[in-house]
């Protein structure tokens, strides 16, 4: 069968679906490792493994839904798996050369490392929350984990990060 | 929403992957489709279907191998004992 059959027969149409999807899936293993290669490496993956089991997806939604728990699934344990390289501790990230302005660049990326140093489960969190933009029962859902701790990883992350970004001298209270 | 919230969305927004992922990836899962198009159960009962027939077939070879050495020593036995009744048959007077 060709793939245009199987899209016919099926409604799966692989190349439409990553076409929607990739961001989603490498953005999801970038944030969380902050590493380029390693997150192209998950997202292709991610995208094989939907490929190999396209029979047991029922519909776009579905596709959408499945991709991003496999993506996190995935991303979570190329990180177990690197746990014993050496990591950068938060405070060692280094100090933003100006205050920053909304959307500064620098103040992104300050961001970006110092979520990258959050331990694995709030660090997912927040990258469900801030980039893909769930609720906390979805990303419990997602994550398999009771909605109570999704909302205590956000409320203290979100404190440990303001503590730092305002030590550093980023952002007045 | 305050303004760390708002950064936050502001640096973990969605990127794009190389522009050949989808090539690559395209590429990958046509590599691989002959195999992976395949169920594990339906490979599993494959196998047992390719190990059963090489199975059968090699006991039927063995036993075609047994057969034509049976009827060579047949007609081996036969020819000798042809040829004695022949000898017995010139030494009666």
């Amino acid at each position: 069968m060709t793939e245009l059959e199987g899209v016919v027969q099926t409604g799966f149409d692989f190349a439409a679906l990553m076409r929607e999807h990739r961001a989603m899936v490498f953005s999801v293993a970038y944030h969380f490792l902050h590493d380029r290669d390693t997150a192209e490496e998950i997202a292709q993956d991610v995208f094989l493994s939907l490929h190999r089991n396209r029979g047991a997806i029922q519909s776009a939604a579905h596709a959408g839904f499945w991709l991003r728990k496999v993506a996190v699934q995935r991303a979570i344990d190329a990180s177990r798996k690197r746990m014993r390289r050496p990591q950068v501790a938060m405070d060692d990230v280094p100090e933003p050369v100006a205050r920053g302005a909304p959307a500064d660049p620098m103040l992104g990326e300050t961001l970006r490392r110092l979520i990258a140093t959050l331990p694995e489960a709030p660090r997912m969190v927040m990258i469900l929350r801030y980039q893909e933009d769930l609720d906390p029962s979805e990303i419990a859902n997602l994550m398999a984990i009771p909605v109570g701790t999704v909302k205590s990883h956000l409320q203290r992350s979100l404190a440990l990060l303001r503590e730092k970004l305002v030590r550093r001298g980023v952002r007045e209270e | 929403m305050d303004w760390l919230e708002d950064e936050l969305k502001q640096a973990l927004r969605r990127k794009e992957p190389s522009p050949d992922f989808e090539a690559r990836v395209i590429a990958a899962a046509g590599r691989r489709r002959p195999v992976l198009s395949m169920p594990p159960w339906r490979a599993a009962a494959a196998a047992v279907l390719v190990i059963t027939g090489a199975g059968a077939g090699y006991r039927h070879h063995q036993g075609q191998i047994a057969k034509e050495q049976v009827m060579q020593a047949m007609r081996l036995t036969g020819s000798k004992l042809n040829r004695i009744q022949m000898q017995m048959k010139a030494v009666r007077p």
